[in-house]
């Protein structure tokens, strides 16, 4: 089968006609709960996700408002400090490994990768099911040893005090982060294959969507990095269960050692945390700007450098631990170098936006605000992976804003953008734009308010999870955890307009961002087997300089500021509609 | 990463009506080869052993021993896993997977060798 | 269309049978990547500690097996050449040598375990397992030297006393005892039993983790004898046994690297 590819894309095509919304599609083709938790369609495994991640957002949220209002007082306000530990440590478990790590990949990514590059399921369908399941099942026991009385570890589960002093339920805890991260490797490896092997006629590696770029980055990640954390979970369950291992320093072990195998996965993991969020980054920013994306290569392959770098600058995280000083000097260097393709991205996003038609619904809102909050934490991390500074700034407070900026301002902003962008293809319906505008904006404010005063704190010295702190954090505290009740404000609106859309939303068009990429040729929401014909690919991913889709064809009338309320909302709008002129030539 | 998508992995041209309508013999294995690397491994394996037996632990022993095992460890992947026959991609990832192994050896050899070294001492 | 889209193997979302041989293909080479460095994990810690204490390691490794060890390696290596005949046989047709062969490579798995099972109860009857009982058996054999209701034997009577009551004390307590007599703790030559521990958590692990991998296996190939035998491993099916025989191979490929970190870094004196 050879398919004549054409490179010159053609200009001023029509748009398709509106496709009749389908008949069947995958969510009414059967309504029984077997033909949920038995399907292996990568849509409705998607929405599965969607669902067990929603409920770990919402375990994760609640312990770190106990762990906020604690901070309250100097002294403690509502826990003992025990029960202060396990707090933290359920908030880290589950945000990480429960949610953080799967958001992105497995909801959108197992939703959309086989849209986007024009297939009917992932490579291995019954995997994908298997790696629900074995979520499902890490995820009951991390969930049973929180509520039957917790781990007070801290995330990090560092021996000797996780293998010899900790009173808590560990093995149950980690057992079940183990069995997780085998539902990432699956993921992982599913989302891998199926990019390599499965893409459409004429999708060239150089025409995929940078969301596709960037899970191919994160799968690189799931798939060498998970592995390591295994063997590691597994060295700690043997040496608590058993009484003796190969971190017990009395035998002569190193629990350094523990270390560095958990960084080895859990640095990278960070990037499978953010990476994906880039991905939809790039996906929103050119779709709300009506642009090409500026330097498409850099951006595709900032991803794998992100990736492949990432591996190599875990010690960071044990400057002060005691590792040799030339070692930690390597990696000080190191990590600095992964401030390069961070950057590389930021620039060409912003290139994007220049002289675009920017039109501000709530995705755009979530990805500038990602894009805002991900600098700031990029940044401070620079202080962080700085040998000097770091020795002041290890373990502080400084620490725990910088990674919330990076993971929630970051990766969380990115996910809500992404469900935001695709929630009218996910489920036919738009939801309304002006409380999602509003969600949009109280988080972004809630957010500055929670964390930026513990960057102040934490320069200031204090220690992270520690529950009391001197009088002089005090109001500082007070304002964190004012900013984060507006923050668990911001993230219930969601909840409820997004609920309500699925019954009382409009229908959507098929195409209602007006956007380039294949899943938005099919019907919304999908038929069970996406496309009814494998869709051939003639141009890029982004051709919004144009006008034409991925396969060649003319767009829609794209939304103006209020477009997801109607054509009405239109005035305003802040640059033509359809195709852009000038700003196109200065881009190239 | 230049192959074309969706290009069909067996060669069409295998008509119907030959014994062999999906082209799955091209890659047959012969026997004969295959046994002898069975040979080969198995005598870099009773080499291994009769290394360490004739010269004892020294600091050679280990080396020896570690290229041994990545020479029959190569004949494995390379005949009776066939990366022979592998496309680019298959290649790449059995490398990668030596190569990200590479990285964590390194790294952590880097504070490992270094950790004793006192800074100015 | 060729005739390559016509067969009941092919499955729904791939376009030919080619698209699915090379997802399979492909599919499990990425997960013997990540088991590479599931391994890698701990050959890089086995690293480290090897580095640091090369002398306790080969110490208790010439304690270990080797005799069960070479017979389990020939017994592996062997399997995978049975395991590769297995592809042929399928790519042919040939549904009898299929069979055979996939359930020589079982049984020879299986003898792998069996060998395994004897090593162990050895080790446990030789009492040679890090934690209490290393603990138990090195004491006692210290305290039989150094009583302390009595004189302390000297180096000399210790080793008599060691060779009239071989029953008494285990091999490996007795030389870690004579090797340490009156050494002090920073001694180049004193052996620390507590880095002989570490020793035996890294031959009890990484034995135990490829040893379950082994089972995996053997279940696996049954697996195949049974859908071989029911008649749904047609020649364009040949892939279902190569990606069983990739992951076969790997296991045995890291057996050829457990082999000389574990059971050849000492003298071999013993076994």
């Amino acid at each position: 089968m050879s398919v004549a590819v054409s490179h010159a894309a053609p200009v001023a095509a029509p748009p398709p006609p509106e496709p009749e919304p389908a008949k069947t599609n995958y969510l009414n083709v059967s309504h029984t709960i077997w033909s949920w938790l038995f399907t292996v369609d990568h849509k409705r495994i998607g929405i599965l996700y969607l669902v067990s991640i929603t409920v770990f957002f919402i375990a994760g949220g609640i312990a770190a408002g106990v762990v906020r209002l604690n901070l309250l007082s100097p002294n403690g306000a509502i826990v003992t400090e025990d029960a202060y530990n396990r707090a933290f440590t359920a908030h880290g478990v589950m945000m990480l490994f429960f949610f953080l790590i799967p958001a992105v990949p497995a909801v959108l990514g197992n939703f959309f990768i086989p849209m986007m590059i024009g297939t009917k399921d992932l490579a291995f369908p019954k995997l994908n099911l298997a790696s629900w399941y074995v979520f499902i099942i890490g995820a009951a026991l991390a969930i049973w040893s929180v509520l039957a009385g917790g781990i007070d570890t801290g995330w990090t589960l560092y021996p000797p005090y996780s293998t010899r002093a900790s009173q808590s339920n560990v093995i149950p805890g980690v057992v079940g982060v183990f069995i997780s991260g085998f539902s990432s490797i699956m993921t992982g490896l599913n989302i891998m294959v199926t990019i390599h092997k499965m893409r459409a006629p004429g999708m060239t590696w150089s025409r995929l969507p940078l969301f596709v770029w960037s899970l191919y980055a994160t799968s690189l990640i799931q798939l060498l990095a998970t592995p390591v954390i295994a063997i590691t979970l597994l060295l700690l369950t043997v040496e608590r269960a058993w009484g003796v291992g190969i971190f017990d320093p009395a035998l002569g072990g190193d629990p350094l050692l523990f270390q560095h195998l958990f960084w080895f996965y859990s640095h990278p993991a960070v990037y499978i945390m953010i990476l994906p969020g880039m991905g939809v980054i790039s996906e929103v920013l050119t779709c709300f700007s009506r642009k090409n994306i500026f330097g498409y290569h850099a951006v595709a392959w900032s991803s794998m450098g992100i990736a492949v770098v990432g591996f190599l600058l875990w010690a960071h995280h044990m400057f002060v631990a005691g590792i040799s000083f030339y070692a930690a000097l390597l990696f000080s260097l190191l990590s600095m170098l992964v401030a390069v393709p961070s950057a590389i991205k930021v620039f060409n996003w912003t290139a994007t936006l220049y002289r675009g038609s920017i039109t501000f619904q709530a995705p755009m809102l979530f990805a500038l605000g990602f894009v805002v909050l991900f600098t700031i934490g990029g940044l401070t991390g620079l202080y962080l992976a700085t040998l000097g500074t770091d020795i002041h700034l290890h373990d502080t407070y400084f620490v725990v804003a910088h990674f919330h900026f990076v993971m929630v301002g970051g990766m969380v902003m990115g996910y809500f953008a992404g469900l935001h962008y695709w929630w009218p293809k996910m489920t036919g319906r738009m939801y309304s734009d002006w409380w999602s505008r509003v969600a949009a904006a109280i988080i972004i404010v809630g957010f500055f308010l929670t964390f930026i005063p513990q960057f102040w704190i934490g320069y200031h010295g204090m220690p992270r999870r520690y529950p009391n702190y001197p009088d002089k954090f005090h109001v500082f505290n007070v304002m964190s955890t004012a900013g984060s009740s507006i923050l668990g404000l911001g993230y219930l609106l969601p909840a409820f307009y997004l609920t309500l859309s699925l019954f009382y939303g409009k229908k959507a068009t098929a195409n209602p961002w007006s956007a380039t990429g294949l899943e938005w040729q099919t019907p919304s929401p999908p038929t069970v087997h996406n496309f009814d014909s494998t869709p051939v690919v003639v141009c890029g991913p982004y051709e919004y300089a144009i006008g034409v889709d991925q396969m060649g064809r003319g767009l829609p009338e794209p939304p103006g500021p209020g477009g997801a309320e109607g054509p009405e909302g239109r005035v305003g709008i802040t640059g033509p509609p359809g195709p852009m002129k000038k700003e196109t030539e200065v881009v190239g | 990463m230049g192959e074309q998508p969706n290009t069909p992995g067996t060669t069409p041209a295998t008509a119907q009506g030959t014994d062999d309508p999906y082209g799955v013999r091209k890659d047959l294995d012969d026997p004969f080869t295959l046994v002898i690397v069975w040979i080969a491994v198995l005598g870099l394996a009773l080499v291994n052993v009769g290394l360490s037996f004739a010269i004892g632990p020294t600091k050679f022993t280990l080396p020896l021993q570690l290229m041994i095992g990545f020479v029959q460890a190569g004949l494995v992947a390379y005949y009776f896993m066939h990366l022979k026959q592998g496309d680019k991609v298959v290649i790449l990832t059995a490398l990668s997977s030596l190569f990200w192994m590479g990285i964590l050896f390194v790294l952590f050899l880097s504070d490992y060798m270094t950790r004793h070294i006192i800074v100015g001492g | 269309m060729s005739a390559s889209t016509h067969s009941s193997v092919l499955k729904h979302h791939f376009e030919d049978l080619g698209q699915q041989h090379a997802c399979e293909r492909l599919g499990i080479w990425m997960f013997l990547a990540t088991e590479v460095l599931f391994f890698g994990g701990i050959f890089g810690a086995y690293t480290v500690y090897r580095l640091w204490y090369p002398h306790e390691f080969e110490l208790a490794s010439s304690h270990l097996n080797r005799t069960i060890a070479t017979v389990n390696t020939v017994f592996l290596i062997t399997s995978s050449l049975t395991m590769t005949l297995a592809i042929r046989a399928a790519k042919l047709g040939d549904r009898s040598s299929l069979i055979r062969n996939l359930l020589i490579t079982a049984a020879l798995g299986t003898a792998f375990m069996v060998m395994k099972g004897f090593e162990y109860s050895a080790d446990l009857h030789e009492r040679y397992v890090p934690g209490r009982m290393f603990q138990g058996e090195y004491e006692a054999a210290l305290r039989a030297v150094f009583p302390t209701d009595g004189p302390a034997l000297t180096k000399e009577q210790a080793e008599e006393y060691f060779k009239a009551h071989p029953d008494e004390h285990q091999k490996w307590a007795a030389e870690l005892v004579l090797q340490n007599y009156g050494k002090s703790l920073n001694d180049p030559t004193y052996r620390d039993p507590g880095r002989v521990q570490l020793f035996l958590c890294f031959y009890y692990i990484m034995t135990g983790i490829h040893g379950l991998h082994i089972i995996i296996g053997i279940g696996c190939i049954l697996w195949l004898v049974w859908e071989a035998w029911r008649g749904t491993i047609p020649p364009e099916n040949y892939s279902t046994v190569e990606v069983v025989s990739l992951y076969w191979h790997l296991v045995d490929a890291i057996w050829l690297f457990l082999m000389p970190l574990l059971y050849l870094a000492g003298s071999g004196m013993h076994h």
